[in-house]
């Protein structure tokens, strides 16, 4: 079911009436039951269910086996035991064919000549966002932190709850179990502010998200045919085609749960405002970095292996040095990982991985030289000007990891930046941007929505937007409301035949 | 050992993973606090601490801390 469509939207409607009349014990039952039907509507591929059903039942049997264990070794062991199982599926679904092919590759450096043929599976929508929710509650329990869930339907709905399902955020049980369970009464504020989030998503997505699709597709489809100017737009547009489609999901989402009176997880802190790649990787996808964090990055670090590592480098490399440079080793793991778990791709792993570890690590060892540069050139580091050059600069770094993971493989990526060299830059003045797809009208209105969204950002730093409008008297409250309906509703991208397009993230 | 002495050991170890003399916690001081006290860092920390008071920190209280005083809480408990 794709979210800005009108099934979702009648769909969501439906469950809200039914929820705040359904006696306030039971309505978790009835979270469940739409989010099966949420899954029905989503899947057409009767295995999908097989799949879902292996992860439900095997992170319930794994935790509560945990809960019952008779010391922390047994608990340890069963831990990993089910981990292992619930990542095994993960595997063959999502990576069987970037795992089969890249060992055929290898195996044929040594003159042997083998192929491998990819093999056609239907993974179930979301499965890489539930299958990691699902391991990092199993961790949890084997750590101690959550309490197993003895209800297996409850434990089911943690791991299908709808809105979280298809692309996350990653929630902690510990966090969920307060309010998911719980009786809700109706709240007004509760489904009138979630309301509110859920059209500006689809502000983000319909107005802007769809229309930089647009300009993207033409140029990335045919590289070839639009070299140097046409390349740093399509992946300008990409950069802002990937945030207002991410996060106008999580609008979605997020607004979803609020009018239910679920909280879930802010994922996006306005990222392109970042100074750092570091601050980027804490505004951007922030419940995905937590996840890595927690249940991967730390046990890596803390394990014996490192720890014996940073002890052999520290009477090499000294103390500092040392340390440094076993949290590279550990942060290379960690790059890789979370660039193979956008996708089983190169293009994946250095775009949404080991560039950024690049970015990172090249950062923190030259930031030496780059302090030496500022005080010989007396820049004041909290000067404005000083600031939006760090925001920039951050930003095209950004841009250059997008370029790959939108390419279509990690050759068409590099030949991508090597056209950048074709100068013909002073074709923006010419109308550059009214050749890739988009007539002026169009363009007017994603440049205006990208204005809105930019002046939003900005407010949104210093007041909470949808507190203040409504401090705001009745007709000014409404006035600005409907005219956001409006202008989503005229002014959307809905394409010939309107299919609600889905969302990038619902994909991985 | 009391809570005044684990945070005079605390403080020793504070100061030398994060090179700053200065600092001095309290049972509220939290990442936010320290400037260079970032994810990164996080793990040196913790294994520094388990050094000095010769404990171990279970890995959900690695990433369940809130703040120095559950920290020393935790320590207190240990040893």
């Amino acid at each position: 079911m794709i979210l800005t469509s009108s099934i979702y939207l009648t769909f969501l409607v439906i469950l809200l009436f039914l929820y705040y009349i359904f006696p306030k014990k039971m309505q978790w039952l009835l979270l469940l039951l739409f989010s099966f039907i949420f899954i029905a509507f989503s899947t057409s591929d009767v295995k999908a269910y097989l799949y879902i059903l292996y992860t439900v039942l095997v992170s319930y049997v794994g935790s509560n086996i945990i809960g019952d264990a008779k010391n922390e070794k047994q608990k340890k062991r069963i831990q990993s035991i089910t981990v292992i199982l619930l990542f095994i599926q993960l595997v063959f679904l999502k990576y069987l064919n970037f795992v089969g092919s890249s060992s055929i590759n290898f195996i044929n450096l040594f003159g042997v000549n083998l192929s491998w043929t990819n093999l056609s599976i239907i993974a179930p929508i979301g499965v890489t966002f539930y299958t990691l929710i699902a391991i990092g509650y199993v961790i949890d329990v084997g750590r101690g932190v959550s309490k197993p869930q003895l209800n297996i339907l409850k434990h089911a709905l943690y791991v299908l709850y709808f809105p979280q399902l298809t692309s996350g955020p990653f929630t902690r049980y510990m966090d969920m179990e307060k309010t998911l369970y719980s009786k809700h009464k109706f709240e007004f504020k509760n489904v009138c502010f979630g309301f509110q989030r859920i059209i500006w998503g689809f502000f983000k997505k319909l107005v802007i998200s769809e229309r930089m699709a647009i300009m993207v597709n033409t140029v990335f489809d045919n590289y070839s045919e639009f070299p140097g100017i046409y390349i740093v737009i399509a992946t300008i547009a990409f950069a802002i085609q990937l945030y207002t489609d991410f996060s106008g999901c999580m609008d979605i989402v997020i607004g979803s749960s609020e009018t239910l009176g679920v909280t879930l997880p802010e994922n996006f802190d306005t990222p392109y405002f970042s100074k750092s790649i570091s601050e980027y990787w804490r505004r951007w996808h922030i419940t995905l970095g937590t996840w890595f964090k927690d249940y991967f990055f730390y046990p890596i670090l803390k394990s014996n292996i490192f720890q014996n590592l940073q002890s052999k480098l520290k009477k090499v490399f000294g103390k500092k040095w040392g340390k440094k440079l076993t949290t590279y080793c550990g942060m290379f793991i960690l790059w890789f990982t979370v660039g193979l778990w956008h996708g089983g791709a190169t293009k994946y792993i250095i775009g949404s991985g080991l560039l950024h570890w690049f970015y990172i690590v090249s950062g923190e060892v030259l930031e030496p030289v780059f302090n030496k540069i500022v005080k010989i050139l007396h820049i004041n580091k909290e000067n404005f000007l000083f600031k939006f050059w760090q925001i920039v600069r951050t930003f095209i770094l950004v841009c250059i990891g997008d370029l790959f993971f939108r390419s279509t493989s990690t050759a068409d990526a590099i030949n991508m930046i090597k056209s950048l060299g074709v100068n013909n830059y002073t074709e923006i003045f010419k109308g550059a941007l009214l050749n890739l797809g988009l007539d002026f009208k169009d363009l007017a209105i994603a440049i205006s929505g990208i204005l809105l969204l930019l002046t939003i950002s900005l407010l949104k730093q210093k007041y909470k937007i949808r507190e203040e409008i409504k401090e705001k008297n009745i007709g000014y409250r409404y006035a600005i409301w409907i005219s956001l309906i409006v202008f989503v509703l005229i002014f959307g991208y809905y394409g010939t035949g309107y299919d609600a397009a889905s969302f990038i993230y619902q994909n991985f | 050992m009391e809570l005044e002495d684990i945070f005079e050991g605390l403080n020793e170890v504070f100061r030398d993973v994060f090179d700053d003399e200065d600092i001095t916690v309290n049972a509220s001081t939290t990442s936010e606090d320290i400037e260079d006290w970032d994810s990164l860092e996080h793990i040196n920390l913790i294994v520094a601490v388990e050094k000095k008071f010769g404990m171990k920190f279970s890995m959900g209280e690695v990433t369940t801390m809130k703040n120095v005083g559950e920290m020393a809480e935790i320590i207190k408990s240990r040893i």
